[in-house]
C-alpha cells in the first residue's frame, strides 16, 4: 500500500515537523546575514564591475581588441557562451523533467537551480550581445516592421538562437516565480515588520493556500512542466545547430543536437552541486539536502557524463568513416594538433573522471563530489573551446590557418560573468527561500524521517 | 448577517477525514487552506478539474501558427530573397522558431490565466483568518450563509471533526 | 575596352556630355518602379539614420561650385593619358579622374610597352601625390622662403661658382626624358656644371659586357614570348629586372595553354634565393650565389664547345647539379634562336658570358634585338667619384637618395656638406634632401607635365591631372627659370615634339592636331631601326678566367634582392606596398634574412628569431624553403626613416652591405657569419601553413600529361560532378550571371591585382600589428603552396577572392540577411545591414571575408576609437578614395564585390547607349591590372564571352568544388613543363 519502499533513505533528516522546515528554510531571510555574506557579495559585485568595463571597453574600440581573427571569427565569447547556457539548462530540467518523472527528491534542490539557471543564462544570453561588431544596432536581429520592409533571415541558426534564449529565459522565469508564490505567503505571515510583509505580500501575490489556488496552482505546475521539458532540450539542440549546420569540419556533425544537451545537463548538474555543497553548509540546510541528494545527482552526472563520452568516441569513429579527408584532419588536429592540449583536458574532466563515481563511496563523499563537480565544469568549458576554435582554426584551405589567443579582455569578461552571476546568487539566498518549503512539505510524509515508520501504521495515505 | 467558522488541523491526514465527516452530516465547506496542496483534498472537495490546459493548448496553437505563418509570408511574400541558392519556403528551417513561439504562448497565457482566475496579482489584500495556514496549520472553513444549520451547530461539527481551537467571526461576505 | 573611353587634355577638347536621360531600354520598360522602390530608397535614409542613432557626427559643410568647370562632371571619371616610370619600371597608362582627382591608375590598351596590365607599384603610385610627407612649399635651412628668394640666390650663387670654373653636380636618378635632357645639356652648358645619372641598382656592369662584347653599350630588347627556352642565372624577370611588366606580359603568353596554342615554353631558374620568377620556374636548380660565375663558365663550355669553340676549364660541382646544368645546356641546344639566356648580375664578366652563350645560340636578333634599345638604367658610379674628389662647390640633388642607398654614405655626406651650394629638387622628403641648404619641392608626375621615351623610338607624355596641391614646381621648371627662359615647360616639351618628332610622322600634318592626338593616345611610335651588332669575342677568355677564379670564401654570402613591391626604397614611404605581403615569403611590413631550412634547424632558428649578419643590425630570421644553405637573402629597399611616419618605418637598411668592385655594384658578397641574438620580432606572415596538406586545391600536371590528357591532374573535377546533387531546384539568373575564370598557369604572383583591389575598393591599411594578428584586409591574396622536398620545393599559387557562390554557405547564416544573393549570381554584403556577428566569416570555406576589427577608415559612429597607424585616413590620403565605394565602418564584414560599382558603370553605359553589353569591356579591377591576362571575368550566361568558354574549358575546376558551394570562380589547372 505505501509507496515508500523500506530501503529508500528519507529526503529529510532530522525530526522535522512542518514548523521546523518552515523556520530552517527561513532563517536566511529573516537572521542578519553574516560576514562571510557582505564579503562574497562584494568580490562578486567588483568582478562584475570590471567585466562591465571591459564590455564597454570593447563596443567602444571594437572586438579587434579580442584575439579573434580572420580565421577563427569565433574564441572565447562564443565558448562561455555555450558553456553557460549548458549550466542553465539544469534547473529547469530538474524541475520540469523530474517532476514529470516524480522524483520527489528534486524538491530540495530546484528552488535554487532554477534560480542558477536564470542567472547562468543571463550571463550566457551576454555574450551573443557583445560578439556583435556593431551591438548599437543589434536589434536588427528582432523581426520589427520597418521602411525597407526587411526582416531576419529565419534560415538561421543564430537567429533560432535569439527567439530560443529568450523564450527559455522567459519560461524559466515565469516557473521558477509560480513556484514561489507559496512560498513568499509563508514568508509573509511569518515577518513581523510591518514593511517586510507589505512588500512579501506583494510579492506572493496574495497567497492565502486556498484548496482552490493549490489545485490549479499543481495542474498550472505540470502543464508548465511538459512545455518546459520540451523548451530545454530545443534550447541546446538549437544551439547546437550553430554548428551543426556549418559546413567546418568538426562543427558539421549530426550527433550534436542530443551530444550538447546531454553536455549541458551534465555540466549543470556539475555546476548545481559545487553550489549545493556550499550552501547547504553556509546555510546549514544538511537535514534538507542531504547525501542521499548529493548522490542521486552524482548518479546523473555517471549518465549524462557517459553519453558524452560515447559522443566523443562517435565523432572519433564518424570522421574516420565518413572518409572525408577535412573532417578526418580535424579530428586527427584536435587530438594531436596545436591545441591538444585542450582536448586532452576535456577528455580527462569529462570522460575519465565522472566514472570513479561508480564507486558508492565516492558518490557519498561530498569533498570528493565537489572537486569533480569543478573538474568537469572545466572540463565542460574547454568542451567548447576545443569545439569552437580547434575546429576553425585549421579548415579547408591550410592558406589561412591560424592560431588564436584571448587577450586580457575577453578574460575579464568571462570573469566579469562569474561576478554577475554571484552577485545575483548571493542577493538570491538572503530574499528568497531556497528551498521550495511548500514542495517539501508535500513529500515530507512520504519522504522525511519523521514520519517514516509512523505513517505506514496509521491511515493509509491517498497517494497517486 | 451571516458568519464564518474556521478551525484547524495539525495533520493532513486528520484534515482529510474531518472533511469527510464532515460533507457527511451534509455540511458544505466554504475553503480549505493548507500550507501546501494535500494529495486528495480536491477530489474529497470535489473541486473542479481546472481548465488552465485548454488556455495553454489553444494559446500554443495560436503562437505555432502564427509563428509559422509570418515566416512563411515573409520569405514567400514580404521579400522573397535568394539565400544561399536554398528555396524560399524552406519550412524546416521555420520550425525552431514555430516552435519556441508555441511555447512561449502556451505558458504565459496560462500563466496569466492563473494569476486571473484565481484573482491573486501584486497588490492583492487576502482575508487571512491563521497566519499559520502559510505554515503547518491546515485550516477548515465554513460559513453560516450556504448551510441551511446555524453557527453553534458549525462550531460543533467541527469541534466534533476534532478541529483546534474553533473561532467564529461575522463576515459581511 | 576603353578604345570608346575619350581621354581630352584641355578645355577646348571637351565635348560636353551628351543628353543624359535614359533612352527607353528593355529593362526600363519591363522593370517596374514602383512606390515600393521608392519606399526602398525611402529605407536607405532610414537605415543611415539608424546607422548614425547611437552617435552623433560632425557636420561636414560642402560648398557647392560658384561656376562649375567644364571637365568636372560629379560622379562621371574622366580619363586622361599619362606614363610612370620609377628606375626598372615604365607603364603607359590611363589616370582615372573623379571630380579632378586622380583615384586610379589603369593601363592603356593603346600603349606598345604596356597595353595590359599594370605592376603593384603602378597602382599604388597614385597614393605618392597624396603623400602626407610631401614638402609644402620651398625651404632654405629648414625655414620656408619664397620662390623667387630661393631662385635668385641660387642663380647668383650658380654664375660665381660657374665663372670661378668650379665643380657644380647635378645628380638624377636615370632620366629616359627626351625634353628634360635638352633642358639638362642647356643647363650645363650654361653653368658648365656635370650632369651624373645615378641609379640605385644600377645595370652598368651589364652594359659595359655589352660594349665589350658587341661595341654597344645599348641595352637591348628581350623578346621572352619567342623563346621556346628560358633560362635565368638568377635574374629576377618577372619581378624586379628591367622591364617586369612587358616581360611578364611575353611570359604569360607562352603559358597560355589551349588546343589553339599546344606551345608551352621551358623555363629553367637557376638561383640561390628563391625569387618570384624562380618560384615560377618549370625547373628550379638551387645554387650557391657565389657559384653564378662557375655556372655561366660551365655553361659557356657545355655550349660553345660542341659548337667548336675553344675554351677548357674543368669546374667541379656535385653530381645532381652538373646533371641539371648539362640538361639545360642541351636544352639550350636544342633551341638554338629561339632560346634565351639572362643574368641578374650586374657584373660584367658574367655578362660577357652570357651573351657569347646567347651569340653561339644565334638568339641576337632573334629573342634579343638592339634597336628598340632601353633608355633607362643609364646611371654610372661616376658620381660618387667626382662628387669626393672634385671637391664639388654646389651639389643639385633632384630624386636621388645616396645616403639612403649608397654603401659610402658617410663620404657622401661630407661630400655634402662640404659644398658651399646644396639644392634638392626632390619630390619627397628623403635621408639626402634633409642635408640641402635648399629644398625646392618638385611635383608628383600626377601633377606635371613631362615626356619619356622609355625604348627608342616610342615616346610618350605625361599630363598634369589634377591641380598642384602644394607650393611645389616641377624640377624642370625650376631648371628653367635658373636658365632664365620664359616658356613654360609645357611649350618646352611641345616644341621640341614639334621639331623632332612630328617630322617622323605623316598622318597629321597640323601640328597641333598632332599633339592632341599624342595626348589622347599617350604613346608615340616611330619607325624601328634594328641593328645588328659586331660580335667581339676577344673579352670571352678573360671573362672565363675571372669567372672561374671566384671563390666562395669562407661564412655565408648575402645576397641582396628586391622586393617586388618595395623596389629600392621608393615602397617604404607608400602603404599600400608595406601592406601587400611578398609573393614568395608572405610576409607584408619589413624585411628579412631568409635562411635555408637545413642551416635553421642547425643553428635552431625559428621564423622571426633576430639574428646578427656581419655588422649589420639586428634582423629577424626567415626560413625559406628552397633557399641554398651558405646563401641569406635580405630584401633592399627597407629601413628608410625620413619622410615617413614612424609607424612606416619597418625593416633594416640592407644598401651598406653592397660592395662596388672597380665601378661595378656588386649585390652580393661572402664572408660573413651569422649568429642568433635571443631576440624575437613577429614577422607580419599572412600565411603560416605552406603545404596543401594533399588537398586538391592547385591542380597541377604536366606538360606531358596535359598532351596527352587536356584534363590530366582535374580528373576530380568530373568525378565530383557527377556526386553533386541537390534536394532544391536551382534559382534561375535572368539576364546576367557574373564569374570569373584564373589561369593558374598564367599567374605568376606579381601582386598587381592585390593592389589594384585596394586602391579600387578603398581597402583600408592596418599596419604591421593587426597583419601579424592575422587581421589584415585584403579581398583577393595569393595563396602559395609548396610542393616536394623543403630543400628546393615545387611552388605553386592561387589568387584567391570571394568565390561568389550560388550555394553559398555564408548566406544562409547571416542571422539579419545582410548578405544574399543577387539575381546576377553575385554575393552581395550589406553592409549597413550588418551587425558583425562574423558567423559568414567562420562558414566560408575559403575564409575570403573581412571583418573591420577596428576603426580603420573612420567611418565609425563611435569617436575617438580611430586605429590608423598608416596615417591612411587623413584628409589627404582620403582625397584617393574612389567615391563609386562605401567605406566601410567598424564592425562590418566586407569582402569581394566582384567590382559591382563597375557593373553597374557598364551595365549603365550600354543602357544609355542602347546596345547589349560587348564581352571584355567590363574589367573587374584585378583583371583590368593583371599584366599576364590570368584573370578574365564575364558573363556567363553568354555562351561566347571568353569566360564562359573558359569555364567549358578541361583545364577548369572550382574551389572546393566537392563541397557543392557552386563558386562563380573558376580555376585552370596549372600545367609545369618538367624535364
Amino acid at each position: 500500500m505505501m509507496h515508500v519502499s523500506p530501503i529508500r533513505e528519507p529526503l529529510i533528516n532530522g525530526e522535522k515537523s512542518y514548523n521546523d522546515i518552515t523556520n530552517d528554510v527561513m532563517a536566511p531571510v529573516k537572521a542578519k546575514p553574516g560576514k562571510l555574506w557582505y564579503v562574497g557579495l562584494t568580490i562578486s559585485a567588483l568582478l562584475a564591475l570590471a567585466g562591465v568595463g571591459a564590455i564597454i571597453y570593447t563596443i567602444w574600440n571594437g572586438i579587434g581588441l579580442w584575439g579573434v581573427n580572420r580565421t577563427i571569427g569565433w574564441g572565447w565569447s562564443i565558448t562561455n557562451f555555450v558553456w553557460w547556457v549548458g549550466i542553465g539548462h539544469v534547473g529547469t530540467f530538474i524541475s520540469a523533467i523530474l517532476l514529470l518523472f516524480r522524483q520527489k527528491w528534486r524538491t530540495s534542490i530546484n528552488r535554487a537551480a532554477e534560480a542558477m539557471t536564470l542567472f547562468a543564462v543571463m550571463c550566457a544570453g551576454l555574450f551573443p550581445l557583445i560578439h556583435m561588431g556593431r551591438l548599437p544596432l543589434g536589434f536588427f536581429i528582432f523581426p520589427y516592421p520597418n521602411t525597407r520592409e526587411l526582416w531576419p533571415n529565419f534560415n538561421s541558426p543564430l537567429l533560432w538562437d535569439v527567439f530560443a534564449i529568450t523564450t527559455y529565459l522567459l519560461v524559466s522565469l515565469l516557473f521558477w516565480y509560480m513556484g514561489l508564490i507559496p512560498d513568499l505567503g509563508t514568508i509573509r505571515d511569518k515577518m513581523k515588520t510591518a514593511w517586510k510583509k507589505k512588500v512579501y505580500n506583494f510579492l506572493s501575490f496574495g497567497w492565502k493556500g486556498s484548496a482552490r489556488h493549490w489545485s490549479r496552482h499543481e495542474s498550472m505546475s505540470l502543464i508548465l512542466a511538459g512545455l518546459a521539458a520540451p523548451l530545454v532540450l530545443s534550447v541546446h539542440t538549437i544551439v547546437s545547430f550553430d554548428f551543426a549546420t556549418s559546413i567546418i569540419p568538426g562543427w558539421h556533425t549530426t550527433i550534436f543536437p542530443p551530444y550538447f544537451v546531454s553536455g549541458a545537463v551534465f555540466s549543470g548538474f556539475a555546476m548545481v552541486l559545487t553550489l549545493m555543497i556550499v550552501t547547504r553548509k553556509a546555510l546549514n540546510l544538511e537535514e534538507y539536502i542531504t547525501v542521499g541528494h548529493v548522490e542521486s545527482m552524482n548518479k546523473v552526472i555517471i549518465a549524462t557524463g557517459s553519453i558524452v563520452g560515447i559522443a566523443y568516441i562517435t565523432e572519433l569513429f564518424m570522421a574516420w568513416y565518413s572518409g572525408v579527408e577535412y573532417e578526418r584532419y580535424a579530428f586527427v588536429n584536435r587530438a594531436l594538433g596545436p591545441y591538444a592540449w585542450a582536448y586532452w583536458i576535456m577528455m580527462t574532466c569529462n570522460v575519465i573522471s565522472p566514472q570513479l563515481l561508480w564507486i558508492r563511496k565516492l558518490r557519498r563523499n561530498l569533498a570528493f563530489t565537489f572537486g569533480l563537480s569543478i573538474f568537469i565544469n572545466i572540463g565542460m568549458w574547454f568542451e567548447r573551446f576545443v569545439i569552437v576554435v580547434t575546429s576553425l582554426h585549421r579548415d579547408y584551405l591550410p592558406s589561412s590557418w591560424a592560431m588564436y589567443k584571448p587577450t586580457w579582455v575577453e578574460v575579464l569578461i568571462y570573469l566579469g560573468t562569474f561576478g554577475i552571476f554571484f552577485t545575483f546568487f548571493f542577493i538570491f539566498i538572503r530574499v528568497f527561500p531556497v528551498i521550495a518549503m511548500a514542495e517539501v512539505k508535500s513529500v515530507a510524509r512520504s519522504s522525511a524521517r519523521k514520519f517514516l515508520g509512523k505513517s505506514v501504521k496509521q491511515k493509509p495515505e491517498k497517494n497517486h | 448577517m451571516s458568519s464564518i467558522v474556521y478551525g484547524h488541523f495539525t495533520d493532513e491526514l486528520d484534515l482529510l477525514d474531518a472533511v469527510k465527516e464532515l460533507q457527511e452530516k451534509g455540511i458544505k465547506i466554504a475553503d480549505v487552506r493548507t500550507p501546501f496542496p494535500v494529495h486528495g483534498l480536491d477530489t474529497a472537495l470535489n473541486l473542479r478539474r481546472s481548465r488552465l490546459p485548454k488556455v495553454a493548448f489553444i494559446a500554443g496553437a495560436v503562437g505555432g501558427t502564427l509563428g509559422m505563418l509570418f515566416q512563411i509570408w515573409v520569405f514567400t511574400v514580404g521579400w522573397p530573397l535568394n539565400i544561399g541558392g536554398k528555396p524560399q519556403l524552406a519550412i524546416p528551417s521555420f520550425i525552431p522558431v514555430a516552435f519556441e513561439l508555441t511555447v512561449l504562448f502556451a505558458a504565459f497565457a496560462m500563466g496569466i490565466a492563473f494569476l486571473l482566475r484565481s484573482n491573486l496579482g501584486p497588490g492583492q489584500i487576502p482575508d487571512i483568518l491563521d497566519e499559520d495556514v502559510t505554515n503547518d496549520h491546515f485550516q477548515v472553513i465554513l460559513s453560516e450563509k450556504n448551510n441551511q444549520v446555524t453557527e453553534p451547530e458549525l462550531i460543533e461539527a467541527l469541534k466534533a471533526a476534532g478541529a483546534l481551537d474553533v473561532k467564529h467571526v461575522n463576515s459581511t461576505k | 575596352m576603353s578604345e570608346e573611353k575619350k581621354y581630352w587634355h584641355l578645355l577646348e577638347e571637351f565635348e560636353p556630355v551628351k543628353d543624359i536621360r535614359l533612352p527607353k531600354g528593355p529593362e526600363e520598360v519591363t522593370s517596374p518602379v514602383s512606390r515600393r522602390n521608392f519606399l526602398k530608397a525611402l529605407g536607405l535614409g532610414t537605415a543611415s539614420a539608424a546607422l548614425i542613432a547611437s552617435c552623433k557626427r560632425p557636420v561636414e559643410k560642402a560648398i557647392p561650385y560658384f561656376i562649375k568647370p567644364e571637365e568636372i562632371a560629379p560622379g562621371k571619371a574622366v580619363y586622361y593619358a599619362s606614363s610612370y616610370f620609377s628606375q626598372n619600371e615604365y607603364c603607359n597608362v590611363l589616370v582615372k579622374v573623379r571630380d579632378s582627382r586622380p583615384i586610379k591608375l589603369e593601363p592603356n590598351p593603346k600603349s606598345q610597352v604596356t597595353p595590359n596590365g599594370t605592376s603593384g607599384k603602378v597602382q599604388a603610385s597614385v597614393m605618392d601625390v597624396y603623400n602626407i610627407n610631401r614638402y609644402e612649399h620651398p625651404l632654405k635651412d629648414g625655414e620656408p622662403v619664397s620662390w623667387e628668394d630661393a631662385d635668385n640666390e641660387i642663380k647668383n650663387q650658380l654664375r660665381n661658382l660657374a665663372n670661378e670654373g668650379q665643380t657644380i653636380l647635378l645628380i638624377t636618378p636615370t632620366l629616359i626624358s627626351p625634353s628634360t635632357k635638352k633642358l639638362i645639356a642647356e643647363f650645363v652648358s650654361t653653368f658648365g656644371a656635370e650632369w651624373h645619372q645615378y641609379d640605385a641598382v644600377p645595370m652598368n656592369g651589364y652594359r659595359e659586357a655589352n660594349l665589350r662584347v658587341f661595341g654597344t653599350d645599348a641595352i637591348p630588347e628581350y623578346h621572352f614570348d619567342k623563346a621556346d627556352c628560358i633560362v635565368s642565372v638568377g635574374c629576377d624577370f618577372l619581378g624586379t629586372w628591367l622591364s617586369p611588366i612587358e616581360f611578364t606580359r611575353q611570359y604569360a603568353h607562352r603559358r597560355d595553354l589551349h588546343r589553339e596554342n599546344p606551345n608551352l615554353n621551358k623555363h629553367y631558374q637557376i638561383e640561390a634565393g628563391m625569387s618570384l620568377t624562380g618560384s615560377n620556374a618549370d625547373d628550379r636548380i638551387k645554387v650557391e650565389r657565389e657559384d653564378y660565375g662557375k655556372i655561366l663558365a660551365y655553361l659557356h663550355n657545355k655550349i660553345t664547345l660542341s659548337s667548336s669553340t675553344t675554351a677548357t676549364t674543368n669546374i667541379q660541382f656535385p653530381q645532381e647539379t652538373a646533371n641539371a646544368l648539362d640538361n639545360v645546356a642541351k636544352t639550350l641546344l636544342q633551341n638554338k634562336g629561339n632560346s634565351l639566356l639572362v643574368c641578374g648580375d650586374n657584373n660584367p664578366d658574367h655578362q660577357v658570358l652570357v651573351n657569347s652563350i646567347n651569340q653561339t645560340l644565334g638568339n641576337i636578333g632573334k629573342t634579343i634585338r638592339f634597336g628598340r634599345n632601353y633608355n633607362h638604367y643609364r646611371g654610372t658610379e661616376e658620381w660618387f667619384e667626382r662628387l669626393s674628389n672634385a671637391n664639388p662647390r654646389a651639389v643639385i640633388l633632384w630624386d636621388v637618395n645616396p645616403i639612403y642607398n649608397h654603401p659610402e654614405s658617410e663620404k657622401i655626406k661630407d661630400a655634402i656638406e662640404n659644398a658651399s651650394l646644396t639644392v634638392s629638387l626632390h619630390s619627397l622628403p628623403d635621408e639626402t634632401a634633409e642635408l640641402c641648404r635648399y629644398v625646392l619641392p618638385s611635383t608628383g608626375y600626377l601633377e606635371c607635365w613631362d615626356d619619356a621615351e622609355y625604348k627608342t623610338g616610342i615616346y610618350s607624355v605625361m599630363q598634369p591631372t589634377l591641380h598642384k596641391l602644394f607650393d611645389s614646381r616641377q624640377a624642370q621648371e625650376t631648371l628653367l627659370t635658373w636658365l632664365g627662359n620664359e616658356n613654360s615647360w609645357a611649350d618646352y616639351i611641345k616644341n621640341h615634339w614639334n621639331t623632332n618628332y612630328f617630322p617622323l610622322q605623316n598622318q597629321n600634318t597640323d601640328q597641333e592636331r598632332y599633339w592632341v592626338e599624342i595626348l589622347r593616345n599617350g604613346e608615340f611610335v616611330s619607325d624601328n631601326t634594328e641593328t645588328s651588332p659586331s660580335f667581339n669575342s676577344g673579352e670571352i677568355g678573360i671573362a672565363l678566367n675571372n669567372s672561374v677564379s671566384e671563390n666562395s670564401g669562407e661564412g655565408f654570402t648575402v645576397e641582396l634582392v628586391e622586393n617586388v613591391n618595395i623596389g629600392t626604397g621608393h615602397g617604404p614611404l607608400n602603404p599600400w606596398l608595406q601592406e601587400c605581403p611578398d609573393p614568395v615569403t608572405r610576409i607584408a611590413w619589413g624585411n628579412y634574412a631568409s635562411i635555408s631550412p637545413r642551416l635553421a634547424r642547425e643553428m635552431e632558428i625559428k621564423n622571426g628569431d633576430v639574428v646578427l649578419i656581419g655588422d649589420m643590425p639586428g634582423i629577424p630570421a626567415f626560413v625559406q624553403p628552397g633557399q641554398a644553405d651558405k646563401t641569406i637573402s635580405i630584401a633592399l629597399g627597407y629601413g628608410r626613416r625620413s619622410g615617413i611616419p614612424e609607424d612606416l618605418v619597418t625593416g633594416v637598411n640592407a644598401f651598406p652591405l653592397t660592395k662596388i668592385k672597380n665601378g661595378f655594384r656588386n649585390y652580393s658578397s661572402s664572408g660573413f657569419n651569422i649568429k642568433k641574438t635571443g631576440e624575437f620580432e613577429k614577422l607580419a606572415l599572412v600565411q603560416g601553413h605552406q603545404s596543401m596538406e594533399g588537398r586538391p586545391i592547385v591542380r597541377v600536371a604536366t606538360y606531358e600529361e596535359w598532351k596527352e590528357n587536356p584534363a590530366a591532374g582535374n580528373e576530380m573535377h568530373e568525378k565530383v560532378k557527377h556526386h553533386l546533387h541537390s534536394l532544391y531546384e536551382k534559382h534561375d539568373y535572368p539576364g546576367h550571371k557574373w564569374g570569373m575564370a584564373i589561369d593558374l598557369n598564367k599567374c605568376i604572383g606579381c601582386s598587381a591585382c592585390v593592389l589594384a583591389c585596394n586602391t579600387e575598393n578603398n581597402i583600408p591599411v592596418v599596419g604591421k600589428k593587426e597583419v601579424s594578428r592575422a587581421h589584415e584586409m585584403h579581398w583577393l591574396r595569393i595563396d602559395r603552396y609548396y610542393t616536394g622536398n623543403e630543400e628546393n620545393p615545387e611552388v605553386v599559387r592561387q589568387p584567391v577572392m570571394c568565390q561568389h557562390c550560388d550555394n553559398a554557405p555564408c548566406e544562409n547564416v547571416c542571422p539579419v540577411a545582410a548578405t544574399n544573393h543577387s539575381d546576377e549570381g553575385l554575393n552581395q554584403m550589406a553592409y549597413n545591414r550588418c551587425i558583425g556577428t562574423r558567423y559568414c566569416n567562420n562558414n566560408c570555406p575559403y575564409k575570403v571575408r573581412r571583418f573591420n576589427w577596428l576603426d580603420y577608415t573612420g567611418a565609425d559612429a563611435i569617436p575617438n576609437n580611430r586605429y590608423d597607424p598608416a596615417n591612411m585616413t587623413l584628409d589627404l590620403p582620403r582625397m584617393r578614395h574612389n567615391p563609386d565605394v562605401t567605406v566601410r565602418a567598424k564592425g562590418v564584414i566586407e569582402k569581394c564585390s566582384f567590382c559591382v560599382q563597375r557593373i553597374q558603370k557598364e551595365k549603365l553605359d550600354a543602357k544609355k547607349e542602347g546596345r547589349p553589353m560587348q564581352d571584355g569591356k567590363l574589367k573587374s579591377a584585378c583583371q583590368q591590372a593583371c599584366p599576364a591576362d590570368a584573370i578574365v571575368f564575364g558573363d556567363l550566361n553568354d555562351p561566347n564571352s571568353k569566360v564562359s568558354k573558359l569555364m567549358k574549358d578541361p583545364r577548369n575546376y572550382h574551389l572546393l568544388e566537392e563541397l557543392h558551394t557552386l563558386p562563380s570562380v573558376g580555376y585552370l589547372t596549372k600545367i609545369k613543363n618538367k624535364s
